[in-house]
């Protein structure tokens, strides 16, 4: 009996979404940022040039990154843990400082974002420590061990930049969350979480503040960014102002192509884009799902489970905090937003996970 | 290692959290985007637009027979939106040319970083034109509405005017202020967050709705022959200011009301009528002033009315059946009322006389005898009957009411005193409409002004009615009538004698408080055709010097508005035949 020819699994429906995704991505953001990039570089396609550089080269690593075997990577996960430290740490004394926040390294005329490539890194390196630990995950102080090795990350990325902090957190989370087979333990965890998390905004005035702001937007001078986007959200209604229609995105939302795009989207879409753009990315997780639930090996499933972690956690942060369901945190939507190191690594990311996919038996 | 269970059922669980989450996040969506999505539109629209109101142009006022009092002017406001400029220089030298304003004035207007500056406003339609013509970028010339009185000074305090908003501030204009003003029109333009308009969206506009036309009872001809008159009096006895009210006794209607010296209406706020000696020293003297200027004297201030209130002592005795016209009086030149001696105009006295010489002689005490007669009670209810204790209701603001006793204070002199018009004080026009009461009939008329509300179209929109009441009977009425024409054909009143007329009339002098000051009001209250008045005419006299009585210098000047008005409103001599015979 001849040995069945290898089923083909390669997932083109992965690819196609994510495609549609990057599209409708350019598409928006030169739209959207078309009115800030004439009236501070006087160059309406300043945002998008940028943005489709980044995403051919993003484009580029996925086509390398779904062509090698990717349990190459479990080797490298170690060093590219430690070089994620390495360039989160330079950010702190060597970076540039752009609205206030410094996240970016430069190199000659491009900028780079560590804690997007931290995401990545976190990603590989808790997949490879969680596949070393054998059986032994089954036991809680692993589990602490595992968390406590991420850590450092956290701190790091958090120093400069909180909401990807809690990414990296939330993704590491899930990972061990998987990888274990125990339930009540993450009950506690969660419930501990919580606790941390209401400690930790009670015990900073600026972040109660923030709390107050998520109520009552309208009271507060800081909750401008965050009543544009409703206003931007409410404006759409239905069916939308029409594509490229927004009236908020001309400088009534602040940074329009940054965090805010989403409310863009709803005003100019109405519910019904909005809608289809969140049912787009349903799907790309529902096919990281799929590529986890049938990975070779833990080690694939594990990294598909992380980038599916990570896409969601993004793409649920982001809407809810421009819906103001949440307090506001800088978080970018995947695809959309505006910043190119974002781009290159989800796209490189999702390389990994078509190999993986490819390598399904 | 292989992929578990357990670790397929927990990338499961994953999933299905953020399925959850996602659809949930589409709810919360879908609430904002359709159940508060109205809320926040219309708060997005607030923000986006930009309202600039199409000013309405406010209804014209006009005479009785369509003259136009009041209406208004195209002007043109010139602004210069420094971001869209180009030449600075040359707008800068063609509007100060054309503007006749200092170069470094517009300069610094120009050359101000704002994002549009008021250059000149009130600017007259072919300068603002001209510049239109230039085509200069960033200089916006606006065309806007002023109020214009094409009479200047005629019917100033009746008409009144408006203020920098078109809204009236005096007069008619305040009154009609919700017929006048019409509705403003707005153009909402929708903006970028710097407030720069954005093309190729439609811009709303809601058309301004002009206001509607006032038409008066009014009559121009009248008004200003009326206040030549008043002038002219006023001129030559060095009066401090002359009334001068003209209606028609029947319905009320006002035909003229001149209160000299009048202001200009096209400058309010200048004082130079008042002809002051020195400036105001600050700025509430100078309201305090304008104020004083715009006082309208006929409905605004009150005075003691003297003899021409004999006519209400008159009606008031005829109705409640004291008086009988052959009735025999005596007058020594003064009456005794309790202690108090008090003094008939004539000095050595009227000696015996009927109560129709009486009248006719204005004879004090006759009046003191009739009033005592009628005794303080009956006086009040006649008084109240009659209407005097009321407002007349004049569709003009401010009217003031009635000074009088209180009923309870009112002993046998001061009875006396307000028998023959003294120790209270009414306005003029409520003098004019009780007098009219008392000859058209016993019909107490509501005196006014509008008429009717037009719209551009010259169609009716609404006709004002007013109120009527029938407050004494017609039989004293025809007896009043017959009495006052006495008065004119035979009696004090002769000044005021037209041949060919049937004028009835009374005259009155009265001495202003202090009576130390030694100053006078002189009046004179006419009407005709005396059988049938159709017009009544009332002129008072503030402070004339030299003769101030009312019969030598008020009397001739009702004569002289009858001799012109009377042809003029078609009522036809009657008593020519008498003198042909």
């Amino acid at each position: 009996m001849a040995k069945p020819k290898k089923k083909k699994t390669f997932d083109y429906g992965l690819l196609l979404v994510v495609i549609v995704l990057v599209l409708i991505g350019l598409y928006i953001l030169h739209s959207t940022s078309a009115y800030n990039g004439q009236n501070k570089f006087q160059d309406e396609f300043y945002y998008l040039k940028k943005q489709f550089f980044a995403t051919t080269l993003g484009l580029a690593c996925m086509y390398a990154m779904a062509n090698i075997d990717y349990h190459i990577w479990q080797r490298f996960s170690v060093p590219a843990y430690i070089l994620s430290l390495i360039l989160s740490l330079a950010v702190l004394f060597i970076g540039d400082e752009y609205n206030g926040s410094k996240r970016w390294l430069s190199f000659g005329p491009l900028s780079f974002q560590p804690s997007e490539f931290a995401k990545l890194a976190v990603i590989l390196f808790l997949a490879s420590m969680i596949v070393k630990q054998g059986k032994k995950i089954k036991q809680m102080k692993t589990l602490l061990f595992i968390m406590l090795l991420i850590l450092p990350i956290v701190g790091l990325v958090g120093a400069s930049n909180l909401s990807t902090a809690i990414i990296i957190l939330g993704i590491g989370v899930v990972l061990v969350f998987v990888a274990s087979p125990m339930y009540a333990q993450f009950i506690w965890i969660g419930v501990s979480g919580i606790a941390f998390l209401t400690v930790f905004l009670a015990t900073a005035s600026y972040r109660l503040e923030r709390l107050a702001i998520w109520r009552n937007p309208e009271n507060y001078e800081k909750g401008y960014q965050t009543l544009q986007g409703l206003y931007a959200i409410g404006s759409g209604g239905l069916f939308g102002r029409g594509s490229g229609e927004s009236i908020q995105k001309l400088g009534f939302v602040p940074e329009a192509q940054n965090d805010m795009i989403f409310s863009i989207v709803c005003e100019e879409w109405g519910l019904i884009g909005a809608g289809f753009l969140i049912i787009l990315f349903l799907i790309l997780i529902w096919r990281f799902f799929v590529v986890a639930v049938n990975a070779k090996d833990l080690f694939g499933s594990l990294i598909a489970t992380g980038a599916m972690a990570h896409m969601m956690i993004q793409v649920i942060l982001n809407i809810a905090v421009v819906t103001n369901t949440i307090p506001n945190t800088g978080i970018t939507l995947p695809f959309v937003s505006y910043g190119g190191t974002s781009v290159l690594f989800l796209l490189t990311e999702i390389g990994l996970v078509l190999n993986i996919s490819n390598m399904i038996e | 290692m292989r992929n578990k269970t357990y670790n397929r059922r927990k990338i499961l669980i994953i999933f299905l959290c953020a399925m959850f989450m996602l659809v949930g996040l589409i709810a919360r969506l879908a609430y904002l985007m359709i159940f508060e999505a109205e809320y926040y539109q219309e708060r997005a629209e607030q923000l986006h637009e930009r309202e600039r109101s199409i000013k309405a142009a406010r209804g014209e006022i006009v005479d009785r027979n369509g003259v136009v009092l009041a209406t208004n002017k195209t002007v043109c406001t010139i602004s210069v939106i420094h971001s869209q400029l180009e030449d600075t220089e040359k707008v800068i030298q063609i509007l100060s040319t054309e503007l006749q304003m200092d170069e470094a004035e517009v300069r610094k207007k120009v050359e101000k970083v704002s994002s549009r500056e008021q250059v000149k406003s009130n600017v007259a339609k072919e300068v603002g034109d001209r510049i239109r013509e230039y085509e200069l970028a960033g200089v916006k010339v606006d065309e806007d509405y002023k109020r214009y009185y094409p009479f200047n000074e005629l019917a100033s305090k009746v008409l009144g005017f408006t203020g920098g908003d078109n809204q009236g501030i005096i007069g008619l204009e305040v009154k009609y202020e919700e017929y006048l003003k019409g509705q403003n029109g707005t153009i909402l333009t929708t903006t970028d967050a710097r407030g720069i308009e954005l093309q190729g969206i439609a811009e709303e506009r809601l058309e301004p709705i002009a206001g509607n036309t006032l038409q008066l009872s009014l009559d121009y001809n009248i008004q200003k022959y009326a206040q030549q008159a008043a002038e002219k009096v006023m001129q030559e006895k060095e009066a401090d200011k002359v009334s001068l009210l003209v209606m028609n006794p029947q319905n009320g209607e006002v035909l003229a009301m001149v209160n000299v010296p009048e202001f200009n209406l096209n400058e309010p706020f200048s004082l130079e009528t008042m002809k002051l000696e020195q400036a105001p020293a600050d700025d509430e003297e100078k309201q305090n002033l304008l104020n004083q200027m715009w006082r309208n004297a006929c409905i605004n201030d009150t005075y003691e009315p003297g003899s021409t209130f004999k006519t209400f002592t008159t009606a008031a005795c005829l109705e409640a059946g004291v008086l009988n016209l052959k009735d025999g009086f005596y007058c020594p030149g003064y009456r005794m009322v309790e202690d108090r001696r008090i003094r008939c105009h004539k000095v050595g006295g009227h000696g015996s006389e009927t109560f129709v010489q009486g009248i006719q002689n204005s004879c004090n005490p006759v009046f003191i005898d009739i009033g005592l007669r009628l005794g303080v009670e009956r006086f009040y209810d006649y008084f109240k009957k009659f209407g005097l204790m009321d407002k007349t209701g004049i569709d003009l603001p401010g009217e003031a009411g009635t000074i009088m006793h209180k009923q309870a204070n009112v002993k046998s002199v001061e009875l006396a005193t307000m028998s023959f018009g003294q120790s209270f004080q009414i306005t003029p026009i409520q003098l004019a409409t009780s007098v009219s009461s008392y000859v058209n009939g016993g019909k107490r008329v509501t005196p006014h002004l509008g008429m009717k509300i037009l719209n551009k179209e010259g169609e009716i929109v609404k006709e004002f009615s007013y109120k009527e009441e029938q407050v004494l009977s017609k039989g004293t009425s025809a007896t009043m009538q017959q009495l006052l024409e006495s008065v004119v054909s035979e009696g004090t009143g002769k000044n005021a004698f037209i041949e060919g007329y049937e004028i009835g009339g009374k005259t009155a002098t009265s001495q202003t408080l202090p009576r130390s000051a030694n100053k006078y009001i002189s009046s004179f209250v006419g009407f005709a055709p005396a059988d049938n008045p159709q017009v009544l005419a009332l002129v008072v006299i503030h402070n004339p010097k030299g003769i101030y009585y009312g019969g030598t210098i008020a009397a001739p000047v009702i004569r002289t508005v009858f001799e012109n008005i009377l042809p003029y409103l078609g009522i036809e001599k009657t008593g020519e035949s008498l003198y042909t015979n």
